[in-house]
Parts: C-alpha cells; sequence; structure tokens
C-alpha cells in the first residue's frame, strides 16, 4: 500500500517515488510485474497524473522500471550499483533531518538506532536472493 | 384515457408534478442523516458534531426553512399555472430544487464555523483490485441491442417516419453511451476513501449497487421507449400507468441507496478495521474544492467522478475535460429530440 501526506512539505512526487522505491527495494513486487497505470495511481491519491508521471520517470532513470507507451509501468530486474563516494552523503542528510525530528518528537537514541537495524535488515531479508 | 375513461391531462400532469414534488422534499429532509457522518451539509465536521447540539440545531432550522421555501415554492408553482397555463407545470421541480438549495446554502453558512481540516493523507492499493462493477460488456451490450432490433423492426414495415427513426437511434445511442461511460467510470474513474479494511468493502458495495441501478435504467429506458414507439405505431393509446410507475422505480432506488447511505456509510461492519486510514476525517478533500458545496472543481485531482458531499451517488470533477465529454452525451439525446420537432416547424423550401 502507497501512503502519502499532500500536507507535508515533500514534494508530492518524491513521496510517491520513495514509496515506491521502498515496495521495489523489498521485493514486493517481481521483475516483469505491472504498477497500476499511472492514471489510475493518480486517481487512487487524488493528486493530477503528471505528479505520478513524473515519480515513475524518476524510479525509470534509477532502473527500477521501465516504462511502456499504452503498457504501464513494468519492474526490471535491477543489479546493485556500486555505492559512489557521495552515496554516504546522500543518505546522511535526510536521515540526520529525520533523526533529529524523532529526538525533538520525544523518541530516544536507542529506541531509534533500534528501529534503523530492524528496518534495514528486513529489508536485506527481503532482498536476499 | 386509460380503460376507456377519460382521464384529464391537467390531472395527469398534477400528479406527476406532486409525486416527484413529495420525493424531492422527502429527500431533503432525509438527506443532511444520509451523508457520511463526518460531512454536514458539504462541509467538513468533527466526528459526532452531527449528533451533538450544534449540529441538532443547524438541522433544525435547517428543515424549518426548508418547509418555509417550500410552500413559498408552491405558491409560485401555482401561481405560474393560473398566469401561465399547464405549460409552466415542468418548472415545478425546478422551483422546488432551487428552494431546497436555499435552505441547504444557509445550512452550510451555519456549519462552516465549525468546519475542520480533512485527513489529508492518502492511500492507494498497489495491486489491481479483483472485485468487479456488476454487468460486464454482454450486460452492457444488451440495451444497444435492444435499440437495434426495434429500429430494425421498424425500418423494415416502413410505417414510421425516417426522421422519427433517426430521432429514436441517435438520441438512444447518445443516451445509453453517455450512461455506459458513466458505469465503466464507476469501475475506473472513482477514487476510493478508503484503500482497505470493512470500509472499503461497503465502499465496493455502494459502487456496485449505483453501477446495477445504473445498468437497470439502461435497460429500463430501452424498453419503455421502444415500447412507446411500437404503440404509437400500432396507433395505441399510452399507457399513462408508465409514468407512476417510474415514480415507483425512482422510489425504490432511493430506498436503496438511504439503507446503505452515501458511500456505505450506514452499512454496519462485519469485520474489524485493520487499517490506519479508518480513522479519516471527512472525505480527504478539502472544502475549498467544492464549489457552493455541491459542485467538485479541482483541477489537480485526476478522478473524475467523486462521491457526492450532499446527496446520495456520485457526482463529477468539472475541472476535468472528460467530465464535459460525458455531460455532452447524456444532453445530445433531449437535443436532438428538441432540435429534430423545431425543424419540422420551420418553413419548407420550396
Amino acid at each position: 500500500m502507497l501512503r502519502i501526506d499532500l500536507a507535508s512539505r515533500v514534494p508530492v512526487y518524491e513521496q510517491i517515488a520513495n514509496g515506491l522505491r521502498a515496495e521495489l527495494v523489498s521485493r514486493k513486487f517481481s521483475p516483469g510485474e505491472k504498477l497500476p497505470t499511472v492514471r489510475t495511481l493518480a486517481i487512487n491519491l487524488g493528486v493530477h497524473h503528471n505528479t505520478v508521471a513524473e515519480a515513475y520517470r524518476q524510479l525509470a532513470n534509477e532502473g527500477w522500471l521501465e516504462l511502456k507507451r499504452h503498457h504501464g509501468a513494468i519492474v526490471r530486474e535491477r543489479n546493485h550499483p556500486e555505492a559512489g563516494p557521495d552515496t554516504m552523503e546522500r543518505f546522511t542528510r535526510p536521515l540526520r533531518e529525520l533523526v533529529a525530528k524523532g529526538l525533538a518528537d520525544g523518541l530516544s537514541p536507542s529506541s531509534l538506532a533500534r528501529e534503523m537495524i530492524e528496518t534495514a535488515r528486513g529489508l536485506e531479508e527481503r532482498t536476499a536472493p | 384515457m386509460i380503460n376507456n375513461v377519460p382521464v384529464n391531462i391537467r390531472t395527469i400532469v398534477a400528479v406527476t408534478i406532486g409525486g416527484i414534488a413529495i420525493l424531492n422534499a422527502a429527500i431533503l429532509w432525509f438527506m443532511p442523516r444520509l451523508t457520511r457522518p463526518d460531512l454536514y451539509f458539504a462541509v467538513t465536521v468533527p466526528p459526532g458534531f452531527r449528533d451533538g447540539p450544534d449540529g441538532k440545531v443547524i438541522l433544525g432550522r435547517y428543515r424549518m426553512e426548508l418547509i418555509l421555501v417550500s410552500v413559498l415554492a408552491f405558491i409560485v408553482f401555482v401561481a405560474g399555472n393560473v398566469l401561465i397555463g399547464i405549460g409552466f407545470a415542468p418548472a415545478g421541480p425546478m422551483i422546488q430544487i432551487v428552494a431546497g438549495f436555499i435552505a441547504f446554502y444557509r445550512a452550510r453558512n451555519r456549519v462552516l464555523p465549525h468546519a475542520t481540516q480533512p485527513t489529508m493523507i492518502r492511500e492507494a492499493e498497489l495491486r489491481p483490485d479483483k472485485q468487479t462493477i456488476p454487468g460486464g460488456w454482454i450486460a452492457a451490450a444488451g440495451p444497444f441491442v435492444l435499440v437495434a432490433l426495434c429500429a430494425g423492426y421498424l425500418w423494415i414495415h416502413g410505417s414510421t417516419p425516417v426522421h422519427g427513426l433517426i430521432i429514436y437511434v441517435v438520441g438512444m445511442t447518445a443516451n445509453l453511451t453517455g450512461l455506459t461511460v458513466v458505469r465503466y467510470g464507476l469501475g475506473h474513474w472513482v477514487r476510493p476513501l478508503y484503500s482497505g479494511g470493512p470500509e472499503r468493502t461497503r465502499e465496493h458495495q455502494f459502487r456496485r449497487t449505483v453501477a446495477a441501478i445504473v445498468l437497470g435504467a439502461e435497460y429500463y429506458m430501452v424498453i419503455q421507449t421502444s415500447w412507446l414507439i411500437l404503440l404509437l405505431r400500432h396507433h395505441r393509446l399510452i399507457s399513462l400507468g408508465l409514468f407512476p410507475l417510474v415514480l415507483v422505480l425512482i422510489l425504490v432506488v432511493i430506498l436503496v441507496l438511504a439503507r446503505l447511505g452515501q458511500g456505505g456509510s450506514r452499512l454496519a461492519a462485519t469485520e474489524k478495521s485493520l487499517t490506519a486510514s479508518s480513522v479519516a476525517v471527512g472525505d480527504r478533500i478539502p472544502d475549498r474544492y467544492w464549489k457552493l458545496g455541491v459542485f467538485y472543481f479541482n483541477p489537480d485531482d485526476s478522478a473524475i467522478i467523486v462521491e457526492k458531499r450532499f446527496g446520495l451517488g456520485y457526482s463529477l470533477n468539472f475541472a476535468r475535460p472528460t467530465t464535459w465529454g460525458i455531460l455532452a452525451l447524456l444532453l445530445i439525446a433531449p437535443l436532438v429530440s428538441i432540435l429534430a420537432h423545431v425543424t419540422q416547424f420551420l418553413p419548407k423550401r420550396v
């Protein structure tokens, strides 16, 4: 299930891409499977279809999807890329913001760390062949 | 003439218009209680507001004003009939709708200070919905086949004027196409408010019921129109019993929908809600997109068909071009009839 918050400061297309990426990383969709069409997903989320199309394009550029005219978005087999020098930096910046938000909302550092490890392990288990 | 008893046309018109007026009045009277519980007079309100003291006071005033404006509308209607004649009668339901809208709009203004922000969380199921809308292609093709059969019969026997045949075929095809598009839209263009849980099931049940009603209306429309044309061909008088039958059928439809409540919200839950979405307030649409509380206009929403906020069933997103295409299809039928009748009275070239 995909969940977005229209009141969030994060652009909607980015929320959609992030949500779908999480589903794809955890292998909930096998290569060759179809995602909902742009129009269907836009209707169900109550957003403009260009917003969903933008999210799909982003995922296609990352190699997750293959976009075919009149055939929708098809999940691709994707090999894990080698982490580049700026990969960790791109990961750390939003993570810092998220952790700060969690701490500000009263969560303890240990519970945040535990949650993060469990989430990563859960995804890793599903990703493992 | 019914069973050889002369019937005054004024009586028939009065009974039909009166029946429609009573139905309209009943709908307007009960409607505030049939919508989703956190939508009151098309405004998003906190859960429980409707049954609270403020909600009850607003409802009481709405109903009192509804009676007053209905009486005024009735006086205008009677005066119009006396001064202009029986031709004014069809304006009756329109006057009543305007009167009802005044009462609704005033009640809506009283609710607005109590408005709350609807849930801005949106959810979507990524797997295709396996539940289908009733009436596959075979059921959908039925009314079109009936029109073709009737037109073929009339053509072969050659007693119906060609322009009459064209009006019948074009009008019926346009109307049926419009309704078929609406029914297809119920399956593909409606945004579900809930992506899972019992709320989703009830929503789907409501949608299936509305789709079945639309399909039934298509068959009824074709059968009645074709029947009337065939009766006229055989120079028989139209059975006036058909008009009250329409009212009875409309009443049955209203009762069925009232039993379900908007979006199936009055059905008892048979399973426990498991989704976070069940705590959603409102229909996840900010109030500002509902112009006057009844017209949905949201260019950023790809949905073409959305649940009504004050009423049972669905409304259209007037910001989408497809909506105007559907409306054009539904308007072609009466326009074709009117144009065809008007052109008969135009001066002919010699």
